[in-house]
């Protein structure tokens, strides 16, 4: 049965739509991530505008972070503060996103942006999660490997404005999580992600917080960035397809329950690795698309 | 009304012309199957029915041109730069028509000549398209329309907008006519026009004019006119159903 997208103004088999929500829930669930970085690529190769895609998948997201946070909430890992904080920064970096995704589109950029941005990014968090993976597989077969550090301090924490966060055991500059949050705001509004394959080895890298509560924390925040989007979005483009990330969500609701019940099966290093390898799955695909000669030159884009 | 007005002045034709075999001047007479169309949910492309008398000949020849309303195109012109395939050119064609098919009982070029076809607005090289640069090229001349129609034509043709011949016309003992009119399911919503004209020796004898009106309906006109009227409102909207669904999924899934 095929329904009519009222935004995306294209005609696709629901089931595809099911489908393809149930398959990145599944993914989603089974790593712990939120899947944005595969659903917008995805909903772009099967010819949704990408500037719908993108934000339907920010509405989308909006959803999969609430549900996913009150896990996290009720065992108490999310830490409001810094989550606060972030968030301050991800609705004026994600403001910013909207804007700049507004005039690349005016210019006719916005696909190459895009496709750029994941190249560069997944390929960078690919790349690291791949290489901390192996080490850590290889780690567990070392035994007597010394522990790090809680974690390190650099210059970074020494800027001004000092700030306490209780729940991740840190004192330092509410500046950081300010320009991280910023900057991953900026990246969720343009890539149609939620950010959080950047933002939590942030966190845990640039930030120092405890592992524990990296994630709830990173759910937190996003469904705040994502809301944003999605609402500057519906204002400034008119491109949020509510039929689309309605279904889509239907199927990622149910996917992310196989995809929970999954993951006790694996190991946490080889389901990190994994991961990485499919993040630079989906990075190598889109640089072939954009290293390799097209079929036709031309492109054509009705405007309104 | 209209409708049965049309068919019965068609019949009146069809029963007039087997009385007079003889040389005609020559009359056509056209309708769809089905005037208005509603964009709809379900709605995945359709096909219509165009259907008519001809007081004709034998060799006389059907032409349906189907053109749907005008619209800005952007066309963009990737090359390498650096290793990878970006836009480097943009050039805007004004007011191009959204849709635009061509069904005949010959090939074009069989029924009638260039400078006849270009002389009645027939093809797309012939309607007078206007490209302007929306990107101009330092030290470049302005593009030339003809030099980029054919990319056009091609571009149009791979998302289904534009076609030549896809369908043929069938001609019934040189009185009535069918042909089968395929409306993709990215059309635009608007008026549609369709000019059905005879042939006879290459020269046009005859013409008749319909109009298809293509309009969103039932949830998805009301989600799109939601989104573009109270936009505000439908991104609070989709914000909150967001959140309630995620709410509810984590609840329906937590008891089990």
């Amino acid at each position: 049965m095929y329904i009519y997208l009222p935004i995306a103004e294209i005609s696709m088999h629901i089931a595809i739509i099911i489908g393809l929500g149930g398959g990145v829930g599944f993914l989603s669930g089974l790593f712990g991530v939120g899947g944005g970085f595969l659903m917008t690529p995805l909903l772009i190769f099967l010819g949704v505008p990408p500037a719908v895609a993108v934000a339907t998948e920010a509405n989308q997201i909006v959803a999969s972070s609430v549900s996913g946070v009150l896990a996290h909430m009720r065992r108490g890992n999310v830490d409001f503060k810094m989550g606060g904080i972030l968030l301050i920064g991800g609705v004026i970096g994600s403001s910013l996103g909207v804007m700049l995704f507004t005039f690349l589109r005016d210019v006719g950029q916005i696909d190459l942006v895009i496709k750029l941005s994941y190249v560069v990014f997944l390929g960078i968090i690919g790349f690291l999660m791949l290489l901390e993976s192996v080490r850590a597989i290889m780690r567990t077969r070392q035994p007597g490997a010394r522990r790090r550090k809680l974690h390190q301090h650099n210059w970074l924490h020494g800027l001004p404005l000092k700030m306490r966060f209780r729940r991740s055991k840190l004192y330092i500059s509410a500046l950081l999580p300010l320009g991280i949050g910023a900057f991953v705001g900026v990246l969720a509004a343009i890539m149609g992600v939620g950010g959080g394959f950047i933002m939590v080895p942030a966190m845990i890298y640039l930030l120092g917080m405890p592992t524990s509560v990296v994630v709830g924390t990173s759910l937190f925040q996003i469904i705040f960035v994502t809301a944003n989007v999605t609402f500057l979005q519906s204002v400034q483009t008119q491109t949020v397809d509510f039929m689309l990330a309605g279904l889509l969500l239907f199927g990622a609701v149910i996917g992310a329950q196989f995809g929970t019940r999954a993951s006790a099966l694996l190991r946490g290093e080889q389901l990190r690795g994994l991961l990485a390898l499919m993040v630079l799955a989906v990075c190598i695909k889109l640089g072939f698309d954009l290293a390799i000669r097209p079929d036709d030159l031309f492109s054509v884009e009705l405007l309104k | 009304m209209i409708h049965a007005h049309r068919f019965i002045l068609g019949l009146i034709l069809l029963i007039g012309m087997t009385g007079f075999a003889t040389a005609n001047s020559g009359r056509i007479v056209a309708d769809l199957s089905k005037s208005n169309v509603a964009i709809t949910s379900g709605f995945h492309g359709t096909d219509l029915l165009l259907f008519g008398a001809v007081d004709g000949n034998i060799g006389d020849d059907i032409l349906v041109v189907v053109s749907g309303p005008p619209t800005d195109v952007a066309q963009r012109r990737k090359a390498n730069r650096a290793g990878i395939w970006i836009n480097v050119e943009t050039n805007i064609w004004q007011q191009i028509p959204s849709l635009y098919t061509v069904l005949a009982t010959n090939p074009i070029e069989k029924i009638a000549s260039p400078e006849v076809l270009a002389e009645l607005g027939i093809g797309t090289q012939n309607i007078g398209l206007k490209i302007v640069p929306e990107t101009p090229i330092p030290g470049q001349a302005p593009p030339v329309a003809a030099d980029f129609i054919a990319a056009l034509q091609a571009n149009m043709a791979s998302i289904d907008l534009w076609s030549d011949e896809t369908g043929k016309v069938k001609l019934t003992e040189n009185a009535l006519f069918r042909a089968e009119v395929s409306l993709p399911a990215n059309i635009v919503s608007g008026t549609y026009d369709v000019r059905v004209l005879q042939f006879r020796d290459g020269v046009a004898i005859s013409e008749d004019r319909t109009n298809l009106f293509i309009k969103k309906g039932g949830l998805s006109a009301g989600i799109y006119n939601f989104a573009h009227d109270y936009s505000a409102l439908y991104g609070i909207f989709a914000i909150l159903f967001a959140v309630a669904s995620g709410w509810l999924a984590a609840a329906v899934f937590r008891r089990k």
